[in-house]
């Protein structure tokens, strides 16, 4: 089944989102509170780094070169949400995320798994695995935080400053407007309901009439973020692009 | 096999006949009466293997960010994770012992009062480092670590590093295939990595340190096999001549190859760069040690409020 071009982007929007998900988390590894969560985060970023790559592959065709693609790009090409973009140098923001980003990932998944095609629905059923995963080591360390005076401040104000990052996140974009619904599922912000409904269970009633996404948000805008990170990933790779590295 | 423990045999006074029991090839379990001396010195040996897995895993911490392209990057989180995992592993059999929690240990840790092995006293430039590390660095600590698998006297650690030691493996041949694509790549990275082969030789070299005294403990008490000179030659004379094969130059204006014995001689070592880092001291030291005591604090109150909630719950 060729993809077209809607379809194209919602992938590539999903696994941008991954890929700088993951990026973010490799910063975690190695300072993060103890032990047992530093090898918590190095497998979660492999995994969602491992997303990006099967994510780019559908998006590109198995003869893309990934990393070309993935490193090679203009900025202008990204399609990435700016929660992915956006540091969290405070634990309780980076765990915070991870919650809030693996919970919308997981719809994102299941929408994808009853796809048509079966590269998609292939990609789809594996990482849906390895999200239960994410998800229960996410919820894991929240019940074991949640009702300590600190931690429940740290977690309050993450929550208030990522959360309109995070709904943000549902929308795909123009590119994907009228995506089929049999290759990728129901669009992107059908999903933002049952995600706000997780939230809720999660972290109580939110005041959803007054989250908006920040001014500007779009996927095809790069937010103040980005060079940053891009500039970081890219700095070995571009001392020398034609170099195998 | 021999299942005799030194808690049937022994008499925690006994140092002679707790010698001649390890030279038997006797294994000491935790719960044992082992002599002072010996817990003393194995444990201060596993904490300082623990505190390098540990403090290695920061090393490369540093560029993962930056790793050139997303399996590259996949492949060194998963060695990096590997080391932290190595470090945890030891910590746990550290504390065991007695001596230290696994919360003093890192306390120390980053106090800057406890040590950690040489070669993460020194700064990775480049990329090129990582490369050096892996293919170096890896190795020579693989020698070491196959060196005390051999006669390991300590139950819990021999245990661990049998995994260890394969993963090790892992990971010498993940630097080979870095160093290789280094070696056959583009004037670039020619050069990137003699630029780190001469920063990392000397302190690749050292991370087996000076010769054994011949009253070493550590062999005596059947943690080491063999001593640090024997260690540190099987390295050179297998790395000496890969990286002079692959048209790099070894920085010691004295190495030499000699026909007659086939094996390649190196030139007097400088310890004053191993002294320094033995103090904390070394070119990198007050960085990484800083670094890493920042990030402890900054997360302290994770680890207070897990433990003021689960205070509450019991």
């Amino acid at each position: 089944m060729k993809l077209g071009a809607p379809e194209r982007a919602v992938l590539l929007a999903f696994a941008d989102d991954e890929h700088l998900m993951g990026q973010r988390h490799t910063e975690w590894i190695g300072v993060a509170p103890f032990l047992e969560e530093d090898l918590a985060f190095s497998s979660i970023a492999q995994d969602e780094l491992g997303h990006a790559v099967a994510l780019y592959e559908l998006v590109g065709g198995h003869d893309t070169e990934i990393d070309a693609y993935a490193f090679g790009r203009d900025r202008s090409a990204w399609r990435s949400c700016w929660l992915v973009e956006q540091p969290c140098t405070d634990w309780a923001a980076a765990l915070v995320r991870h919650w809030l980003y693996d919970t919308a990932e997981w719809l994102r998944w299941e929408a994808l798994s009853g796809s048509a095609d079966e590269r998609v629905r292939a990609v789809a059923e594996r990482a849906l695995q390895e999200e239960r995963y994410h998800r229960r080591h996410a919820d894991a360390l929240l019940d074991a935080l949640v009702g300590d005076e600190e931690a429940d401040r740290r977690i309050g104000e993450a929550l208030d400053h990522l959360l309109p990052l995070a709904v943000a996140l549902f929308d795909a974009g123009q590119e994907a407007s009228g995506a089929d619904v049999t290759v990728v599922g129901p669009p992107l912000v059908e999903l933002v309901n049952p995600w706000r409904a997780e939230v809720d269970r999660r972290f109580g009633p939110r005041p959803w009439s007054s989250v908006e996404p920040p001014a500007g948000h779009d996927r095809a805008v790069r937010s103040q973020h980005f060079d940053e990170v891009h500039d970081r990933m890219r700095e070995v790779i571009s001392l020398d692009p034609t170099a195998t590295w | 096999m021999s299942t005799r423990t030194w808690h049937d045999l022994g008499d925690p006074g006994d140092l002679d006949g707790f010698v001649a029991f390890l030279a038997e090839g006797g294994i000491v379990e935790p719960g044992d009466p082992m002599p002072d001396e010996y817990r003393r010195e194995v444990f201060r040996f596993i904490e300082l293997h623990a505190n390098s897995e540990l403090m290695g895993g920061l090393t490369e911490r540093d560029w993962i960010p930056k790793a050139p392209g997303l399996r590259r990057k996949m492949a060194i989180i998963a060695k990096t994770q590997d080391e932290i995992g190595h470090a945890h592993l030891l910590y746990m059999v550290a504390s065991d012992m007695g001596v230290k929690t696994r919360d003093q240990m890192l306390t120390d840790l980053f106090a800057g009062r406890s040590r950690f092995h040489n070669v993460f006293h020194y700064a990775a430039v480049t990329w090129a480092d990582q490369v050096a590390i892996a293919y170096l660095v890896d190795a020579a600590a693989l020698i070491s670590q196959q060196a005390v698998l051999k006669v390991c006297s300590y139950g819990p650690y021999r245990r661990i590093l049998k995994r260890i030691v394969a993963e090790e493996g892992f990971h010498m041949r993940h630097g080979e295939e870095m160093l290789l694509t280094f070696a056959e790549g583009t004037e670039i990275q020619r050069r990137m990595f003699q630029e780190a082969l001469d920063r990392w030789w000397l302190p690749a070299l050292q991370l087996f340190g000076p010769d054994s005294k011949p009253d070493d403990e550590l062999i005596t008490f059947r943690i080491k096999s063999e001593p640090n000179e024997v260690l540190r030659d099987r390295w050179v004379q297998k790395y000496a001549p890969l990286l002079t094969g692959y048209g790099f130059t070894v920085p010691d204006p004295d190495l030499r190859h000699d026909p007659d014995t086939g094996r390649w001689e190196i030139g007097e070592i400088d310890w004053s760069h191993l002294k320094a880092t033995l103090a904390n001291a070394g070119p990198d030291s007050a960085r990484r040690i800083g670094d890493a005591a920042r990030h402890w604090a900054d997360t302290a109150w994770v680890r207070d409020a897990l433990e003021r909630t689960s205070a509450r719950a019991a």
